[in-house]
Parts: structure tokens; C-alpha cells; sequence
């Protein structure tokens, strides 16, 4: 009988077995791309609410925030043939550019005044929040939505 | 000569590799099965952009998540509302947990205004003043 020979003993136990290192490397990659995060991040952008008419009168325990006594921004966002206009206390701005430059002007007179969004029901959402951002690119800090009360 | 039997040694070495790999499933499933559990809160919309957002705070506060999806379909808490539930649920919200109740407005940015206001009405009605915009930074709106 031929006895194995130390050398070939030697050699079979410096094979490497892939196959457990594949299994560990690919749920490694597995476990890596799943916990990449690819979504996007998402900021807020905090609003208030204002009654728009005083139609009912307010319960006592449901009082908005109170305001200064200042002269109010509001902006009027109407939806028309298919694009927004804009209105900054009833002075007509024909594009988002000239709203920014009128809220810049106002801000800079004065910034503690509160600013009142009012969109028409047609305005797509992006288009009140671009208005909301101007505002708050302008200076202003604080924005508010007008909510017409239901009867 | 009489060799050494080294074979019954060789069996008794105890094997790693399968331990890994089953440790390493577990992990991964847990793992999603929790990133599942969050996505179905946060519905994929398309969000309006704007510069001045801000980092929401992930505090304890007391948090309402409405979504407002295309043809004004309105979802809270994985579930469709309609506009005249709002009231209610937010009443609830607010006996529960205060005054403090933040309701979260994430809008599909081609929705009308029309179809967000019920939401702001009905915080206002139930006397929730604090409601903020879901909101991504103009790069990612792009993309």
C-alpha cells in the first residue's frame, strides 16, 4: 500500500473553499445596499392658520395666535388660463421674480409683518408653496394661510 | 509503523460559516421588514420645493400625518379619510395629547389648493394652528 505523501496532505488543506466566502460576500453587498438610504430628504415648512373673515365668532378656547397689530401682507394666488397670478395687497405681480423683488421691498420697510396666503382653489400646491417660500426667502417670519370659515 | 488518526478531530471542529450566513438573514430580514413598515407611512409623492425648509426636529411632540394624494385623496395613517372626518380625528388628537398637536401636511405638488384646504380648515375648526408643509430642497425636487 502507497502511504499519502506529506506534501499532497499539505496542499489539500491550503485549498481555499469559495463557496461560504461567495454566500458571506453577497449578503454583505445584500445587507450594504439595503440599508443605503436613497431617499430623498424631506424638510417642513411651518405655517399658521388665519380665519380670513370674522363671519363666526371664535370660541374662546379655539383663539388663533395672537397677531400685532400691523398692516398685513396678503397674497392672492389666482389660477388663470392655466398659470398663477399674483397679488400683493391688490397690486398685481405678472411674474414669481416680481413677487420676490415686492417682498424683498416690503420686507426690508418692514419684516415683523405677517404675511397672508390666500390661493384660489384652482392654484396647484406647488405653486402656494413657492409663493410661501418667496415670503420666506424675503425675510418675513411670519406666514400664515387664510381659511375661509365653513358655515 | 503505526500512523496518527487525526479524522475524529478533524469532525469535531465546529463550522462558522453556515452560523454567518443564518445570522446574517436574520439581520437582513429584520432590516426590511422595518424599512417596509416605515415606507408605508411615507407615501411616494412627488412634494412642492422650496429653499427655506427646515430639518424636521424628530422630537416626542405629538405629530398627525396627513397625505394628500393626486384627485385629492386624503390618507391618514395609511388609510383613506374623508374631509369631514378630519374634524373629528384631529379632536381626538388634541384631547389626547394637547395643545401641542403638529399636523403634517405631505401634498402632491400638482394637487389643488382646493383640496388641501379642508385639511387646514378642519385643524382650524378643531383649534390646531400648527401645521407645516412636507417639503424637498429644489435639487432633489428635480430629480
Amino acid at each position: 500500500m502507497k502511504r499519502p505523501s506529506v506534501f499532497s496532505g499539505r496542499r489539500e488543506n491550503v485549498e481555499i473553499k469559495m463557496t461560504p466566502m461567495i454566500d458571506v460576500v453577497f449578503l454583505l453587498l445584500v445587507f450594504f445596499v439595503w440599508t443605503a438610504s436613497f431617499q430623498v430628504v424631506e424638510n417642513i415648512l411651518p405655517g399658521r392658520l388665519s380665519e380670513v373673515t370674522g363671519s363666526e365668532p371664535t370660541p374662546v378656547d379655539q383663539v388663533p395666535p395672537p397677531e400685532e397689530d400691523f398692516d398685513h401682507v396678503v397674497i392672492r394666488i389666482r389660477w388663470v388660463v392655466g398659470a398663477p397670478k399674483w397679488q400683493v395687497n391688490d397690486a398685481e405681480m405678472p411674474t414669481l421674480v416680481a413677487l420676490r423683488e415686492r417682498l424683498s421691498a416690503i420686507s426690508s420697510i418692514k419684516s415683523d409683518a405677517p404675511v397672508i396666503l390666500h390661493p384660489d382653489a384652482e392654484v396647484p400646491l406647488g405653486h402656494v408653496i413657492d409663493a410661501f417660500d418667496s415670503a420666506r426667502v424675503a425675510g418675513f417670519e411670519q406666514v400664515q394661510f387664510a381659511a375661509t370659515p365653513s358655515i | 509503523m503505526r500512523l496518527p488518526v487525526s479524522v475524529g478531530r478533524a469532525q469535531a471542529e465546529f463550522n462558522m460559516t453556515p452560523m454567518i450566513d443564518v445570522v446574517f438573514l436574520l439581520i437582513i430580514f429584520f432590516l426590511v421588514s422595518s424599512h417596509l413598515a416605515k415606507q408605508e407611512v411615507h407615501l411616494d409623492l412627488p412634494l412642492p420645493a422650496a429653499v427655506t425648509g427646515e430639518k424636521r426636529v424628530d422630537d416626542q411632540a405629538p405629530r398627525l400625518t396627513i397625505n394628500v394624494a393626486p384627485q385629492g385623496r386624503l390618507l391618514l395613517a395609511g388609510r383613506r379619510v374623508q374631509p369631514d372626518e378630519l374634524r373629528q380625528r384631529f379632536q381626538q388628537q388634541l384631547d389626547r395629547d394637547g395643545p401641542d398637536v403638529e399636523v403634517v401636511i405631505r401634498g402632491d405638488r400638482t394637487v389643488p389648493y382646493g383640496q388641501v384646504e379642508p385639511v387646514m380648515l378642519a385643524c382650524a375648526e378643531a383649534g390646531i394652528w400648527n401645521v407645516t408643509f412636507s417639503v424637498v430642497h429644489p435639487q432633489d425636487a428635480q430629480q
